[in-house]
């Protein structure tokens, strides 16, 4: 459990099987079922208080000097236990490190005291010029090298470790010579990082390369995994589109299950980026997440702070 | 087939995405295996399209105004022609348009009709006040605190969020008429000051500045102290009206909350 450096910010629910179950207690650092923060519904979850058990943020998004979204952001901090996501730190290009970004990242770290920090597995540019998109990497020796050689020196910077998150990915270089899944395993178990597992990412990267899924969940280590991301996506039919502008499919509803059933309680939220619905919307969602996982590992009670089960 | 080291891939595939050019194209696409139901062609596209999606949308998103003013045929020329001459170099979004502006100023056919420039010079304006630093403000109960002695020689230091604007035309009338759907009058030559800031509910405003209150706001951008307002102002109105008129002024600038709390140094 990560405790609580700043004064008036919330730390994060503890959980209990419920007597009645059989199953696995949750690990220590689960944080329960939780949700993608967005503009939209700042004032909606001030002014209604969803019971949700933590949140997501986009680190860039608040990388700026002040103004309402960071005051809200801090507000919504003092209830809500937290988690930073982001999408810039291009842990796989070859360009040198982004120290300028580094620092405000660490910056807006020791502001939020989030649980964990995320990024991706990717690049976003070279030579000066940002897609701002997540690109695929080659899977091969001197990427996995290069990449776990700059996950340290990122980890180092932040005396913590980070989660990498997979990708839905549309393309497959020549360079590659081993599976995704493989090459993420070794990144994880190589450079001490841990794994943010995208649930969507896998079905949308299964279907556009043709590949098992179930295949891709064996070949992550089970004590690797600290968070699930599940979102939307559109079918093109032939090939899928990774929009996280749609509720969350079926089959990756499907796919979640088999996750739970291999890596057990994992910290769990939705994630809308486009196309935002009512808060409402949805924490239902968060809330067929939450049902999912009590079906498939036992029901879980959420404890007050402080509340011991005796 | 040649297997590229990870810097040169990427190289090829960054270029890809930024130049139209068939050739870069085809040098990207001997990377890429074929394989399954869709062709590499396809996949690649996937890339390029959501790479200039995304831009536009930023564009969209900041310039909301100024793509009303242009029309959905010129803004997407305007957004193809911005996004080939200042490809981003930034890892935030936020500041990818920066150069809109300038970009405008100097593009034909945009440059002939400087309003266009302009439109997009104010909304970036709107957009620094939005997320500028906060700072706590200086309030007309810190004024009634300090001591009436001390106050000719107090100097005042603006909110982060404050920005001077000058504009040549009609620029704000017509992203106000905008704003409010309806038709703006045709560009013409209308110079004009302006204040930008954050206000006390966090919502960017903004309002003309007459000639007096823009000459007093300068002078304090270059450190006058309040004594010193009032003997410019002693050159506009009587002796007996200065003082007054400069504490009017004063107690706008604190209920408009552009000036901040800060440590006054005795002279």
């Amino acid at each position: 459990m990560v405790h609580n450096l700043i004064k008036n910010q919330a730390s994060a629910r503890d959980f209990s099987l419920s007597s009645a179950a059989e199953g696995i207690a949750p690990p220590e650092h689960f944080l329960g079922f939780g949700l993608g923060l967005r503009t939209d519904h700042f004032q909606d979850v001030l002014s209604t208080n969803p019971d949700i058990d933590w949140f997501e943020v986009v680190s860039e998004n608040f990388m700026v000097d002040g103004g309402k979204p960071k005051h809200y952001l801090h507000a919504i901090r003092e209830l809500y236990p937290m988690v930073m996501h982001g999408v810039s730190l291009s842990i796989g290009s070859t360009d040198p490190l982004n120290m300028q970004y580094l620092r405000q990242l660490k910056v807006l770290v020791n502001e939020l005291q989030p649980q964990w920090i995320s990024d991706h597995l990717c690049w976003t540019g070279v030579n000066q010029t940002n897609s701002h998109d997540l690109l695929p990497l080659p899977y091969n020796e001197e990427a996995l090298n290069h990449v776990c050689d700059r996950v340290d020196q990122v980890q180092n910077f932040l005396g913590r470790p980070i989660l990498l998150e997979n990708l839905s990915s549309y393309i497959t270089y020549k360079e590659s010579d081993m599976s995704e899944w493989e090459f993420f395993n070794q990144v994880a178990r190589q450079s001490g990082c841990n794994i943010l597992l995208d649930i969507n990412n896998i079905y949308v990267s299964a279907r556009n390369h043709e590949f098992d899924a179930q295949d891709y969940l064996e070949g992550i280590d089970k004590d690797k995994v600290k968070q699930f991301h599940l979102a939307g996506h559109t079918d093109y039919g032939n090939y899928v589109i990774d929009t996280h502008d749609h509720p969350v499919a079926d089959p990756v509803w499907a796919l979640y299950q088999q996750a739970l059933k291999r890596f057990g309680w994992v910290s769990t939220m939705i994630e809308r980026d486009d196309n935002i619905p009512p808060l409402a919307e949805l924490l239902a969602e968060v809330e067929t997440a939450r049902n999912i996982a009590y079906d498939t590992l036992g029901r879980l009670q959420p404890l007050k702070q402080g509340e011991i089960v005796t | 087939m040649d297997k590229l080291p990870l810097a040169s891939l990427q190289q090829k595939m960054i270029n890809y995405l930024v130049n139209d050019d068939p050739n870069v194209t085809s040098t990207i696409m001997k990377q890429i295996k074929d394989h399954g139901r869709i062709t590499r062609d396809v996949r690649l596209n996937i890339y390029k399209n959501a790479y200039q999606v995304r831009l536009k949308e930023t564009i969209e998103n900041d310039h909301e105004m100024l793509g009303f003013f242009l029309g959905d045929d010129l803004f997407d020329q305007m957004v193809l022609g911005y996004i080939n001459a200042y490809p981003s170099d930034n890892t935030s979004l936020r500041h990818f348009a920066d150069k809109l502006p300038l970009f405008l100023a100097n593009t034909p056919p945009f440059k002939d009709h400087p309003i266009i420039s302009e439109l997009a010079h104010f909304e970036r304006f709107l957009m620094v006040a939005f997320d500028a630093a906060d700072a706590a403000l200086f309030t007309r109960d810190l004024l009634a605190n300090t001591p009436p002695e001390q106050w000719p020689d107090l100097v005042f230091r603006f909110h982060p969020s404050v920005q001077l604007a000058h504009f040549h035309y009609n620029s704000v009338e017509t992203w106000q008429a905008l704003k409010q759907e309806q038709a703006p009058e045709p560009a013409k030559e209308q110079p004009s000051d302006w204040l930008l800031w954050r206000n006390k509910e966090r919502l960017t405003q903004f309002r003309s500045l007459p000639a007096q209150e823009y000459d007093l706001i300068n002078m304090i951008l270059q450190g006058a102290s309040f004594a010193d307002l009032c003997d410019f102002l002693l050159q506009e109105v009587s002796e007996e009206q200065a003082s007054p008129l400069a504490l009017d002024y004063l107690l706008k600038w604190l209920d408009d909350g552009i000036l901040i709390k800060q440590k006054f140094i005795q002279q």
